[in-house]
């Protein structure tokens, strides 16, 4: 008698499975091959992301979207080093620094256009970071991570201490809006499109790295680096490709940050904000090219709304991570339907437990 | 010259020889079989074949071109494929795309063609697919290849791994155990893989420890013990060697060899 009550179909479950099946809709699941592929809700993304600051047209709005947009960019050169190549960098926001500081000296002391500046921001980071991965890369788990930690204190110090150059701790003012052309990005609204825009580039760049040979390889040396080498994948070029491919688009980012505050200074590169960016790609999920624009967006946000609670932003900060981090390990952005089909499932089962019934 | 020649081999681990001066030849379209109770060196001699570790002397030739100090990829690359004793299949992936990561050293392109997806990079994935797709279908697991490669059963994954590694097109294949933990129905399947394969073209050097199926299958059959290669030999020669018998009446495998005797 009992065990037929259990698995009754209930009205009630209807309850839930409608917004299941919204949320089916719009959370990516990566683990089927052809999902890899672009589908139609990416043309509904693109669509909400075009129509989302006509919608809410709100000078706060944008400027928390130009910044999400940012982050977006650093965390997902990051999540294709973290995520797919399985490294740990903890010197991703010195590529940032660099992009930032290469834009901010070019355009004022020597009067680039900041579009040229732009570039030369990508190509400063990726030269650097192929220098400093040739070796560092060798090393392994908690070594790496504590060789681009250094990396990062270093470029920290280096920048606080070249004061003729970098303006040391103050920094460099006075940096011109992007522009291209004559047309410059001056206000919000024209920056959040600038920024998405640039983020949507690099965004199906890098989707079509990880759905194609590369992804396959850096995934192959997550999982096996001795396997990877018996198929012929040459294990330290494809870490150091990624790393340097990361890096330029940190460089990207960092470039854009500049153009967009209009100043460089170096509390925006320290530790604090390399582990904000790696925290993400872990909440954004790791085995997702979505998650970490996801986890950009949820973190810049979370921020914002936090920072009316002055001084207990912190702690409620840290527990929200905490919690997400618990319920939702995957990520947000990866596999949030069958994650949130488990966790209801659990409540309605524990309510049922509670209940006597089961 | 044969497919793959060593010569006077030697490994040491803090003093403890693992391989003392090995000889072996692995001649063109042949399957050759390496036996030897457990620690006599069988898998060092694999690691070295392959790169992953390097000999303290002696030499390696694969295809008249001299690999010992190459490394692992390079040497892949030459055409040499092989699994492992420890299964080392790439569990983060789909089913399909470890055979086709199998096949990545015949894709070409860099970075920049695939990230703006060429017209003929999307050629050529399709056909990656395509074929990847057709290995699975001849080892039978066409049924699963979206599923995560984590989520198939043990010997479903060992027979993945037997397939990636034959995804590379190699032209000599190394089996590390390719036998354990597989049922005996797995097992006479894997054996006509192997024999299949062989005819054509591939050549194959294999490590295992369940006699029975390397008697059957190999043309030929070396036998180490304590980092010394004892005896080679076609199998029946092999069985009726004294040493080798003497070398396997050690406790625990003596009655594995005994039934085949």
């Amino acid at each position: 008698m009992v065990e037929t009550e259990k698995n009754e179909f209930k009205k009630r479950d209807f309850f839930f499975l409608v917004p299941l099946w919204l949320i089916s809709l719009i959370a990516p699941d990566p683990y089927l091959y052809h999902k890899k592929e672009f589908k139609k809700k990416d043309l509904f993304y693109l669509g909400a992301i075009c129509l989302a600051p006509l919608i809410w047209s709100d000078s706060h709005f944008h400027h928390l979207m130009v910044l999400a947009g940012i982050y977006a960019i650093l965390a997902l050169g990051l999540s294709l080093f973290l995520g797919y190549a399985g490294q740990i960098s903890l010197g991703h926001a010195a590529f940032f620094g660099i992009g930032a500081y290469t834009t901010a000296i070019l355009t004022t002391r020597y009067a680039f256009p900041t579009f040229l500046a732009f570039w030369a921001s990508a190509l400063s980071a990726a030269v650097i970071a192929y220098l400093i991965g040739r070796p560092i890369l060798k090393l392994k788990g908690y070594f790496l991570a504590l060789a681009t930690l250094g990396f990062g204190e270093i470029f920290l110090v280096i920048v606080r201490e070249s004061s003729d150059l970098t303006g040391g701790v103050i920094g460099i003012f006075g940096i011109p809006w992007f522009s291209v052309m004559g047309f410059s990005f001056d206000t919000y609204l024209k920056q959040y499109y600038l920024i998405w825009g640039v983020l949507i580039g690099l965004f199906i760049f890098s989707k079509n790295l990880v759905r194609s040979k590369v992804g396959r390889s850096l995934l192959a040396v997550a999982a096996s680096e001795d396997a990877a080498s018996s198929v012929g994948i040459h294990v330290p070029r494809v870490k150091l490709e990624i790393f340097v491919l990361g890096a330029a688009f940190a460089g990207l980012a960092g470039s854009l940050f500049s153009c967009v505050m209009s100043t460089a200074n170096p509390e925006a590169f320290s530790l604090g904000f390399t582990v904000l960016i790696v925290m993400m790609v872990i909440l954004g999920g790791m085995g997702s090219i979505y998650g970490p624009v996801v986890g950009a967006i949820l973190l810049t946000w979370l921020m914002d709304i936090l920072s009316k609670y002055q001084e207990y932003s912190l702690p409620i900060y840290g527990v929200i991570l905490i919690l997400l981090l618990i319920f939702f390990p995957d990520g947000i952005g990866t596999r949030l339907n069958v994650r949130l089909i488990y966790l209801i499932g659990y409540w309605a089962k524990k309510k049922r437990r509670d209940e006597g019934k089961l | 010259m044969s497919l793959l020649s060593i010569e006077e081999i030697t490994k040491e681990y803090d003093g403890i020889r693992a391989l003392d001066r090995v000889s072996l030849k692995v001649e063109k379209r042949s399957i050759k079989g390496l036996i030897g109770p457990n620690g006599a060196g069988k898998s060092t001699l694999f690691h070295l074949i392959s790169g992953v570790e390097k000999p303290d002397s002696g030499k390696i030739y694969f295809k008249e071109k001299e690999i010992t100090s190459m490394e692992s990829h390079e040497i892949s690359a030459l055409g040499m494929g092989r699994t492992f004793q420890t299964l080392q299949i790439w569990g983060n992936m789909t089913v399909v795309e470890n055979i086709m990561a199998g096949m990545n050293r015949r894709l070409k392109g860099n970075f920049f063609s695939y990230g703006l997806w060429l017209p003929w990079i999307r050629r050529s994935e399709k056909e990656a697919l395509k074929e990847a797709k057709g290995i699975l279908d001849s080892l039978g697991l066409l049924g699963k290849w979206e599923s995560m490669a984590s989520q198939l059963p043990y010997g479903k994954q060992k027979l993945l791994e037997f397939g990636r590694a034959l995804a590379m097109k190699p032209d000599l294949l190394l089996l590390d155990e390719p036998a354990s933990g597989l049922t005996l129905t797995e097992m006479r399947q894997l054996s006509e893989r192997i024999s299949r394969i062989r005819q054509e073209g591939v050549t194959i050097f294999i490590v295992e420890h369940h006699m029975g199926m390397v008697m059957e299958i190999a043309d030929e059959i070396a036998v180490l013990h304590n980092g010394e290669l004892i005896t080679e030999g076609t199998p029946e020669a092999v069985k009726r060697n004294p040493e080798v018998i003497e070398a396997y009446l050690t406790p625990g495998s003596t009655a594995k060899f005994k039934g085949h005797l």
